[in-house]
Parts: structure tokens; sequence; C-alpha cells
């Protein structure tokens, strides 16, 4: 074993013990009364916390993928600087005033909330799409043309498989950020698990802050695991297989 | 067949990359192309497959004009090899090799013998690089899976932009003699871009030498560095020419034009085969230091003996018969 595999085990072990020493803390001080005391409400904010993540991410995976592609064809090159400045735009303005933007256009509600978050993850999802199918070795696609590979072809056999990889790590990237973000959409009546968070800042209570706050951690720890598992199962083998020995 | 009929490419912001080339590669045929770097014998190999635009002047195929070939039914039937062998990392060997056999719908059992069949020519065993992929395999191996992936759909013609380039001497040298065997096995009709002359003299039955996009020699290999046409080409093939061609004779075409020595009997004399090349040959002679060495044929009969002085004749022979031609 090497010294900085080492290392970075007792790194993890470190944090682990931290993580379960909080837990319990939490547990042992009731922190989690709100949840145990009136789970429908508990299921509730989740139900709105996830309904605002997933749709605005399946939008801006719908979107940003395919705008990606179309971006990386010869003919709509010229395109990509304006596109992904524009979508830059979106990332750089912070959060909260993204919201309040939509909330100006779309009026209070969980359909700012959507419009927001997938305006915000339209970027990391195109520029990862962007960046992964440009990093296929431009000599593997001549050779792919050389041979008489449609453009069709090309994107599906050679150009996605080899930029899968890219493409879903952006797509947890925007995952993750939405999770956390979504926590903002009760500042415009968009409800979700910040509704707890919100109220427990407001009345210094922190079983409200912690049966908000967890959730939306956990949360966004297994949409990552989950995003991984996604990656393992669609990335090419030969790809990963390739990762790891240079990463060896 | 290949043929090239006055063509002529010229970029954008009027760049004459190529300027009203014109020579034929016949079938099972290897022509070499060559010439310094930015000469545009890349692209003269891609105007062929139409990865590059013509602006003028005609390529035919098989007699059928390449501009007004479908483009990608052209592209399946022509095998393309490219330097850094273009495999496609995602997919098995296997995959790789059968691309183009699988565009074209071949069924299952066919892919698999035709797999068998190439890898076992290209010296891989088929078994233990099916399911592998490109990056376990060494630049030689990956180089000669890209050989074997153009030769899939068996095309007639070839077309090749430097492949052996990217390996270091020894491998480089092992492929070539390996592809020279598998040439005279499936005799394709192949264009092959190369920089390095020797290279050319050794894998090309003609050699078409360019600079800045014309064609300055189109030529046997032994004509190119026994007569060049101008001091471009002498001075491209380099000044040991003479000595370059000498491995394109064997002894056997030495003994044909002027007869071997009578023969000596003496036991402590080195021996030679007919069909050693003559570099091979003047190789010995000087590095034995000894007058002679007796040649054998096939069945080990003696035919005579061969010398420096013989040698030297059949080049001023080999030179003068040509100049007069």
């Amino acid at each position: 074993m090497s010294k900085q595999k080492r290392i970075a085990i007792i790194v993890k072990a470190f944090f682990w013990i931290l993580v379960l020493a909080f837990f319990y803390w939490v547990v042992t001080n009731n922190m989690f009364s709100r949840i145990i005391e009136d789970p429908n409400k508990f299921f509730t904010l989740l139900t709105q916390h996830i309904t605002i993540v997933i749709v605005s991410s399946f939008i801006a995976v719908l979107t940003s993928i395919p705008l990606g592609i179309l971006l990386t064809r010869p003919k709509f090159r010229r395109g990509e600087w304006l596109v992904v400045n524009i979508a830059n735009l979106g990332q750089t303005i912070p959060s909260l005033a993204v919201l309040a933007l939509a909330m100006g256009v779309l009026g209070i509600g969980m359909k700012a909330a959507i419009v927001a978050l997938y305006v915000y993850s339209l970027l990391p999802i195109l520029q990862n799409t962007i960046a992964g199918i440009d990093s296929v070795d431009s000599k593997t696609k001549d050779a792919a043309r050389g041979m008489g590979l449609t453009p069709k072809q090309i994107l599906w056999r050679v150009e996605l498989p080899n930029a899968a990889f890219s493409i879903i790590a952006g797509v947890r990237t925007a995952l993750v950020i939405n999770i956390g973000t979504a926590a903002l959409a009760y500042l415009i009546g968009g409800g979700g698990l910040g509704v707890w968070i919100f109220t427990g800042i407001q009345l210094f209570d922190n079983t409200y802050l912690m049966s908000g706050a967890i959730p939306v951690t956990l949360l966004a720890i297994l949409v990552d695991l989950g995003c991984r598992v996604l990656q393992f199962l669609l990335v090419p083998k030969g790809l990963r297989l390739a990762r790891e020995a240079i990463k060896s | 067949m290949i043929q090239f009929q006055n063509v002529s490419k010229i970029y954008e912001g009027d760049v004459q990359a190529i300027n009203n080339v014109s020579f034929n590669v016949d079938n099972g045929e290897v022509v070499i192309l060559i010439g310094p770097s930015g000469c545009g014998k890349t692209t003269l190999l891609r105007m062929v497959n139409q990865l590059e635009s013509i602006t003028d002047g005609e390529i035919r195929l098989h007699g059928n004009n390449v501009k007004e070939l479908n483009k990608i039914e052209m592209r399946r039937n022509i095998g393309y090899v490219i330097q850094s062998n273009g495999l496609f990392p995602n997919m098995t060997i296997e995959k790789n090799v059968m691309i183009v056999p699988d565009l074209l719908g071949w069924d299952r059992k066919k892919q698999r013998d035709r797999f068998h069949y190439l890898m076992e020519l290209i010296g891989l065993h088929p078994d233990d690089y099916r399911t592998r992929y490109p990056h376990e395999l060494s630049g030689g191996q990956q180089q000669r899976i890209g050989v074997a992936r153009a030769l899939a759909a068996d095309p007639p013609v070839m077309l090749m932009d430097e492949p052996f380039g990217a390996l270091d001497p020894i491998i480089r040298n092992r492929l070539q003699e390996e592809f020279l065997q598998i040439q005279r096995e499936v005799k394709k009709t192949i264009l092959f871009v190369s920089h390095d002359i020797d290279e050319a003299v050794k894998m090309g039955d003609k050699i078409t030498l360019l600079r800045k996009g014309e064609v300055m020699q189109f030529d046997r290999p032994t004509e190119i560095l026994n007569h060049p046409k101008n001091a471009f080409v002498s001075e491209f093939v380099g000044q040991d020419r003479v000595l370059k061609s000498m491995s394109l004779y064997s002894i056997k075409d030495l003994s044909q034009a002027i007869s071997l020595k009578q023969k000596v009997e003496s036991n402590d004399t080195k021996t030679i085969k007919e069909d050693t090349s003559l570099r091979i040959a003047i190789s010995i002679l000087l590095n034995q230091e000894a007058d002679q060495i007796i040649v054998l044929d096939d069945a080990g009969n003696n035919l005579g003996s061969l010398t420096l002085d013989l040698i030297e004749q059949f080049l001023h022979k080999e030179v003068k018969r040509t100049e007069i031609k």
C-alpha cells in the first residue's frame, strides 16, 4: 500500500467518525423530532424538494445534451461561443438572484423555482457535453470518417460513448448543485425542505434546522452515489479500464 | 486501380496544395507517395477517399471518378490506415477490427471467421485479443490491429498514411517485413504515404516523389535511386543512393546480367544464397575481408563465386542500360 493510499484511508476514517459523532449528537438530542412528530409534512416537503430537483434537471438534460451535440457539429461550431456565454451568465448570477428573477417573471410558487434551477443547471451539463465530445481524439474521428461511417454513426458509435464519462459527470454536478440550491426555493414560495431550514434559522430552533438540513445532505450524497453507479453502467468498459490504468 | 489525371487542389486564399498531378497505381501494386513535409502527400492521399476535395482534374477508382461515387459506400470499399492507428478506445479489438463488416451487415459467424483469419494474418492470437481494449496493447500491436481493420471487408484498394511512422525503428522494420509478406498474399492496390526514403525503396513497387504539390519523379525505386531526374530528387534520395539501390537487387539479378566467376573449391570460403540482396552480399564481402563468397541456389548447389569487382561491373552495366533507355 502506498503512503498516499494510507493517508487517504486515515482521512476518510476520521471523516466518518466525525459524521457518526455528529449523528449521535443529533439523535440523542432529539433533533429529528420534527420528522417523527410530523412525518406527513416531512414527506410533502421531501417530495416537493425532489420534484423541483428532478424536473428542473431533467429538462436541463434534455436541453443541454442535444444542444452540446449540436454545437459540436462543424456547421454550428460558430454558435458555441455565444451559447456557452449565455449559459455562463445563468451560472454567474448568484443563485438567489436567479430565483428572484424567476419569481419576478413567473410569480410565487414551485414553477418559478423549477425554472430558476433549470437555468442554473444548463451550463455544467452543456459544458461537459461539449468538452467530452471535443476530447475524442481527432485522429480517431478521422479514421472513422475514412472508413465510411456516416456522421450519425460517428456520433453514436464513437463520440457519445467516449464522451459518456464527461457528460454524466456534468449531470452529476448539476444534480448535486440543484439539491442544495432547491433549499432556497422556500424564499419564493416553492416549498421543499428549505421550509424547515429557514424556519429553524428564524426561530433559532435546531430541531427544525436539522430535520431539514440533514435529509438535504443525505439526498445530495445519495444522488452523487447514484450517478457514480450510472457512470459505471453507461461508460464503456474499455474506457473505464483505460482510466483506471492511467490512475494506478 | 487508382488513376490521377491532372489533379490539382487549391485551398481558400489561393494556396496551391497539389499542382497538376498525374500517375497511376496499377492493380496489386504498392505506390509510395513521398516528399518533404508540406509537399502535399497526405492531402493527395486523402483526396482519393474524398476526405479532401479535388479542385481540378480527376481521380478515378477502378475507372470511376471518385467525385461521382457515393462517399460513404466508396470509403467502405477502401482500406484506410493512419499513423496513430485511430482505434476506437471504447470498443474491443474484435469490434474495432470488424467495424466495417458490421456496417456492411455481415452476420456474426462470417465476422468471427474473418476476425480469426485477419488475426492469424497479422500474427496475433485471435482469442487472446478478442475481448481486449486498444489501450492494453503496445504501439506495434495497435498498428497491426489498424492494418487488420483496414483489411477487414477485403477492400481491393488501401490507403495508408505513414502507417509505421510512429513506431521505433526495430518494430517498424518488423512490421514492414510482415506487411510485405501480407501484401504478397492479399495483393491489394495500395497508395502509401511515407517520409522515409528507405521505407519507400523497401515497400514500393513504384515511388511518386512530390515537392510543393508537384510530381518530381514517378518511377520504380531502382530508377529513382540510379537515375534521379533532377537535382531535387538526387538530393532527396541522398548521396548514398547507389548503396540504397543495392538492397533492391539480388545476386540472382546479377548472375542473370553478368555471369559469376568460376567456382572455386575451398572449404573456408563463406557461402550465400542467390536470393540474398547485393547490399548484404557487399557487406559480407567487406566484413569478411575475403575476396569472394560462394553463391548457392535453393537446393544448395554451388553456382559460382561473387566478388566486389563483379558487383561494381553489374552496377555500371545496370546504370548504363537504363541510361540508354
